[in-house]
């Protein structure tokens, strides 16, 4: 097997005392799209900041292409190309829809001075082609004039135009209408091609089961199954994100039979 | 960083209503153009400072003995009194966009003007003066930046904390119970006042330049500038923009040593203009400066503001001062008029606010 992407070894992250994410190891391999399943509290949306660099692991090693990287922050992550769409959006309510996409890597003249226009004319066509959504009038509309699923168009479209290695969505359709939805997930799958790979991170285990090559379910900050798309079924994967450990052995008793 | 990549037309996509495509909706008309300025910080104040100069001069023209508002007079006391106080306004509206306050800003200029009075009164360049009034100026903002970056206090109580600091200090500098540092008339040098304080024609003087140019920097640095995106960004939500690896320690400590600079350039166009400075006597400053701001648009919430509503704000607090002045009102109607509007406009701001697209 190839060296994964991104490896992740034994992690910990502690809050005070508590672990929310305990002695976890993950590997993304290259061009993968990988499910992360779990109910609330299960610890995902810590390991993806973890994965995204945000937040710093209180034990455990980050390698990226089988090299360790010691002094792990956001800056880093995203210079080795990691993007990601936080659950809350990470979005400028008082900013517009462009001035958002292009936060933080605006593009400028060599007097670092903003060309506009330019970025007002790419925010439209990603609005536009990749996370269709409707109601949007003006990429100089301000973000916090726009619906829940509105803003979370936009912050895939800005993910998507940054997107170099792998993604990271942290539930990402919890706010989109279906067809919407639709577009972004098979969006995946066109990255995919083209060498991104992803991390999804969902409740809705029928969008994870259709486009992810592997899923790994998390459950009170442990993994307790990582397994590829063609070794399980949707029964398992809620088995495992329903009822933890318990509720896999028993799914697994009847089916070893 | 870009990597412009093929836009694709996902399957499945194809089915149901055509959608109204963003870029086809935007026509640019007078109305867009309206829906996309409302609520954002200039639009409304100055559909209000028009309105206010119009009765003005509506008024003086009338009558313009008893409100001598077009006089000569009045237009060189106002184009003296709106700059200083304008570029505090700009450096209190910046450092409100990246989410922060700094009430020590008044006791900050008075240090720099204390120092630059005494500094030119003993014969030194009115350039290295001026150098070393900016440079404290910024030094000492700087230090507020880092007991709120280090710290993570907010701003609110720690500049009331170096605010009564630097009054100390002022005294200290001075020498207590000494006479304030003074500078002869004879001793400004008439390109120094020519500089700072020419005569433009009709009574205005050339302070109002250096607001103006200071102000159209300022603009294209907020507005159009990357690293003015960045104060809006880290003043609009703080954890998004780091979760884009935006450095709020950074972004703030830039908002900050603007504001000094600012102070330190206020505090050279009073000394020059004063020749003298009691310690202690810019106090109240800080307030004039903030509600100037506010009044011109700045959210106390940090992400919102303009630099055009900031000068307009200060220009509405002197403008009131100036018909308190000609109406011959006791002066302390001055006071109950800032209030007033003060409250005034933040109300009227958050309505607007919330009807920004």
């Amino acid at each position: 097997m190839s060296t994964p992407l991104l490896e992740l070894r034994n992690m910990t992250k502690l809050f005070g005392k508590n672990a929310a994410v305990r002695d976890v190891s993950i590997s993304i391999g290259q061009s993968e799209i990988v499910g992360l399943l779990g109910d609330n509290g299960a610890g995902k949306s810590t390991l993806v900041r973890m994965i995204s660099g945000v937040t710093k692991p209180t034990e455990g090693e980050w390698l990226w292409n089988g090299a360790p990287i010691t002094h792990l922050s956001r800056s880093v992550t995203e210079g080795l190309g990691v993007e990601t769409i936080f659950q809350d959006s990470a979005l400028v309510d008082q900013m517009t829809i462009t001035r958002n996409i292009f936060m933080g890597r605006e593009m400028t003249n060599w007097l670092g001075l903003m060309q506009i226009k330019k970025m007002d004319a790419i925010s439209s066509e990603i609005l536009d082609s990749v996370v269709t959504i409707e109601g949007i009038r003006s990429p100089r509309q301000l973000v916090g004039s726009l619906s829940g699923g509105q803003k979370q168009a936009v912050a895939i479209a800005r993910a998507v135009h940054f997107k170099r290695t792998l993604l990271v969505l942290d539930e990402p359709t919890s706010a989109l209408a279906v067809r919407a939805t639709e577009a972004l997930l098979a969006y995946l799958g066109q990255l995919k091609a083209e060498g991104v790979s992803s991390v999804l991170v969902t409740h809705n285990l029928h969008h994870a089961f259709k486009v992810c090559d592997r899923h790994i379910v998390m459950n009170h900050g442990e993994v307790i199954l990582d397994v590829r798309r063609e070794d399980t079924t949707v029964e398992q994967l809620t088995a495992g994100v329903v009822g933890g450990r318990t509720a896999l052995a028993e799914y697994a008793a009847p089916h070893q039979a | 960083m870009q990597t412009e990549i093929p836009l694709p037309v996902p399957s499945g996509m194809s089915a149901g209503p055509a959608l109204r495509p963003v870029r086809a909706a935007e026509g640019r008309t007078l109305a867009t153009w309206f829906r996309d300025h409302r609520g954002r910080g200039a639009l409304e104040v100055t559909i209000l400072f028009c309105l206010l100069q119009l009765g003005c001069i509506i008024y003086w023209a009338m009558d313009p003995k008893k409100f001598a508002y077009l006089s000569a007079a009045n237009l060189s006391v106002m184009s003296q009194s709106i700059p200083w106080l304008g570029l505090l306004a700009i450096g209190a509206g910046v450092l409100m966009i990246a989410g922060e306050f700094d009430l020590s800003v008044a006791m900050n200029m008075g240090m720099c003007e204390l120092v630059f009075i005494r500094w030119y009164g003993s014969g030194h360049s009115a350039w290295l003066c001026a150098a070393l009034s900016i440079g404290l100026g910024v030094f000492i903002a700087s230090i507020n930046a880092l007991i709120v970056n280090w710290s993570h206090i907010p701003s609110f109580i720690a500049t009331l904390g170096m605010a009564s600091f630097w009054w100390g200090m002022q005294n200290k500098y001075v020498g207590s119970g000494g006479p304030a540092p003074r500078i002869d008339d004879a001793k400004v040098s008439s390109q120094l006042k020519t500089v700072i304080s020419a005569q433009l024609g009709l009574g205005i003087r050339g302070q109002m330049l250096w607001l103006l140019g200071v102000a159209a920097v300022v603009w294209v640095f907020m507005h159009r500038h990357k690293l003015g995106n960045h104060i809006f960004a880290v003043g609009g939500n703080e954890h998004a923009a780091k979760a884009i690896s935006i450095s709020p320690t950074r972004v703030k400590w830039m908002a900050f040593a603007i504001l000094g600079a600012l102070a330190g350039l206020a505090a050279v166009l009073q000394g020059v203009q004063q020749r003298t400075l009691i310690p202690g006597s810019t106090a109240g400053y800080e307030l004039e400066a903030i509600a100037g701001a506010v009044i011109g648009g700045c959210s106390l919430r940090g992400g919102k503001g303009s630099v055009f509503g900031m000068i307009l704000g200060v220009a509405f607090v002197k403008t009131f001062q100036a018909i308190v002045l000609l109406s011959s009102l006791p002066a302390y109607y001055l006071k109950v008029f800032i209030g007033l509007m003060t409250v005034f406009f933040v109300i009227i701001n958050q309505y607007f606010e919330g009807k920004a697209e």
